[in-house]
């Protein structure tokens, strides 16, 4: 192990100790109100939070929460030795970057003002698109997607032909999913063998709920397009199994033979909830980060768990502030939270 | 008493008057009828609009935990940044409708969002139950229409119903009964008037 990586990990145990625990956000989600929120919120590490006055205290919140987890993903970064780094580097910002771009070209798309789109993004430098800001005032969606020629964004403009065909954005983001992925798992080859595990489990597991997802949506509908381009990453959920899911008659069966954890994470469609798969793959991408920790105390999966365990975190504050926000029955939140049903 | 007064209590007036209370009866009758048939449209159509509003309660209990579903699993940014991409909004053409004279606003629907593409599942989920229901509150808002409508026509043809055959009908049938009583005393008077001459003449013959 290097002295970085052993500094690293040390610090990261650390920090996870500073994060939420499951009771703290339970108590978090029981605020009757939003400013009770912030008050209980006030008594945890994240502290005195003040919101602007004007415009949506969720949206306000929901910033400061991506700050606090960048804020913390780049305090990692700052620690960790240059493979780990970099890895990190590519894996979270690249993420954010990417959802970031599917904004700026879901703006484009429906003529947003600049403006607008800019205050839609992520709070996060640009990594490897250049400039947010150029592309949301460029001044189609084409000419924002030309001026990611020369960066690792260029691919999307094999996908502008079903773009313009389909009139539709979703080939774009698609394509950028795909970018996502196999970036991603590229960069894992920066990693040990023993480190690349669990990134991998997560990576993949990730790419194929939104597969399956998509599949999903498309259930019942002729495909626009061959498999091969609507899915054009697949890892364990190959083409048959998204055909089978869009296809069948049976999807209760369909479900079921996709086996563990594909099955489990699926199984709320049989109630028509769908939101809650999502709840359930966080769910599961943390117990793999719990897992993994347990396995390697001391090495690189400490790290990952702490980012995981953040990034978690935040998305159970932001579901809980817009919930606070909405006077929404406390049970309904935390029906869709993780942490506190850990 | 006043109205009276300015009567000309000739034969025919009479006729005339006559003529306007048989056509005025009528018109009373018809519109009795058609009160008869507004009444039943309207509790017929209450009747439905209390269903339909029971309805329209459950599908929006449904589409607003389904989009609070969608707000809790992708963050409210996210739903707004993909709740833009939805070029094609829903629109509309308000036409006029009739039912027994009764107009009302009639709602076309010319064109729905095209949410199937562009959403994540769960918005989509989502927006197709709010889009379904949205169609059902213009549906129960054309039908609340309608009914209100028929209600306020319902309203004015009881009380036209009402003034004719409380008011006007008998302020008719007065006139006339004072025609008549007016023009049998002056025939009776002209009786008299002949029966008198005649036996003046023939007192004068003997």
């Amino acid at each position: 192990m290097s002295p970085g990586l052993e500094y690293a990990v040390v610090r990261s145990h650390a920090l996870i100790s500073s994060l939420l625990t499951p009771d703290q956000m339970r108590n978090l989600a029981l605020s009757e109100t939003l400013d009770g929120f912030i008050r209980s919120l006030s008594e945890t590490p994240y502290g005195v939070i003040s919101i602007e006055a004007g415009g949506d205290p969720s949206i306000a919140l929901e910033k400061i929460f991506y700050r606090k987890f960048i804020e913390r993903m780049a305090g990692v970064v700052e620690l960790a030795p240059g493979n780990i780094a970099d890895f990190l580097r590519a894996y979270y910002y690249l993420r954010f970057e990417v959802l970031n771009l599917k904004r700026i070209l879901r703006g484009k798309y429906s003529y947003m003002h600049p403006e607008q789109i800019l205050e839609s993004l992520i709070p996060i430098e640009p990594y490897l698109a250049g400039s947010f800001k150029a592309l949301a005032e460029a001044e189609s969606l084409e000419r924002a997607v030309e001026m990611l020629r020369g960066t690792p964004y260029s691919k999307l403009m094999e996908s502008m032909g079903l773009y313009r065909r389909l009139e539709a954005v979703w080939p774009l983001e698609l394509a950028l999913n795909h970018i996502y992925a196999s970036t991603a798992l590229r960069s894992l080859e920066s990693l040990p063998h023993w480190d690349r595990v669990l990134v991998r489990w997560i990576v993949e597991l990730e790419t194929d709920v939104e597969n399956l997802l998509a599949a999903l949506k498309r259930r019942g509908l002729p495909p626009p397009a061959p498999l091969e381009e609507l899915f054009p990453a697949t890892f364990k959920i190959g083409l048959e199994e998204l055909r089978m899911v869009m296809e069948s008659k049976d999807l209760r069966s369909a479900i079921s033979s996709l086996g563990p954890p594909y099955s489990e994470i699926l199984s709320p469609i049989y109630e028509g909830d769908v939101a809650l798969i999502r709840t359930r793959t966080r769910a599961h991408m943390y117990m793999a980060a719990r897992r993994g920790r347990s396995l390697n105390d001391f090495g690189f999966n400490v790290i990952m768990a702490y980012l995981v365990f953040s990034e978690v975190e935040k998305s159970d504050l932001v579901g809980i502030a817009w919930g606070k926000a909405q006077k929404i029955p406390t049970e309904q939140i935390l029906k869709y939270l993780v942490i506190p049903n850990i | 008493m006043s109205t009276l007064m300015t009567v000309r209590p000739t034969k025919g007036y009479l006729m005339e008057l006559k003529r306007r209370i048989g056509f005025i009866e009528r018109g009373c009758e018809f519109l009795k009828l058609k009160r008869d048939h507004l009444a039943k449209e309207l509790s017929a159509s209450l009747e439905i609009l209390r269903g339909r509003r029971r309805l329209l309660l459950q599908s929006l209990r449904e589409a607003y935990s389904a989009l609070t579903a969608a707000y809790l699993s992708i963050g409210p940014t996210e739903v707004r940044s993909q709740a833009m991409s939805v070029r094609k909004a829903l629109e509309v053409e308000v036409l006029p409708r009739s039912v027994m004279g009764v107009r009302y606003p009639y709602v076309k629907i010319l064109s729905k969002p095209e949410i199937g593409g562009e959403l994540d599942i769960t918005l989509s989920h989502a927006a197709s139950k709010v889009l379904g229901v949205l169609e059902d509150i213009v549906r129960l808002a054309e039908f609340e229409a309608r009914a209100e409508r028929i209600a306020d026509e319902l309203g004015k043809t009881n009380r036209k119903v009402n003034a004719l055959e409380n008011i006007v009908i008998p302020a008719y049938r007065q006139i006339i009964r004072f025609i008549q009583d007016k023009l049998d005393d002056e025939s009776l008077e002209e009786l008299v008037k002949m029966k008198l001459v005649g036996g003046a003449l023939a007192r004068r013959r003997e």
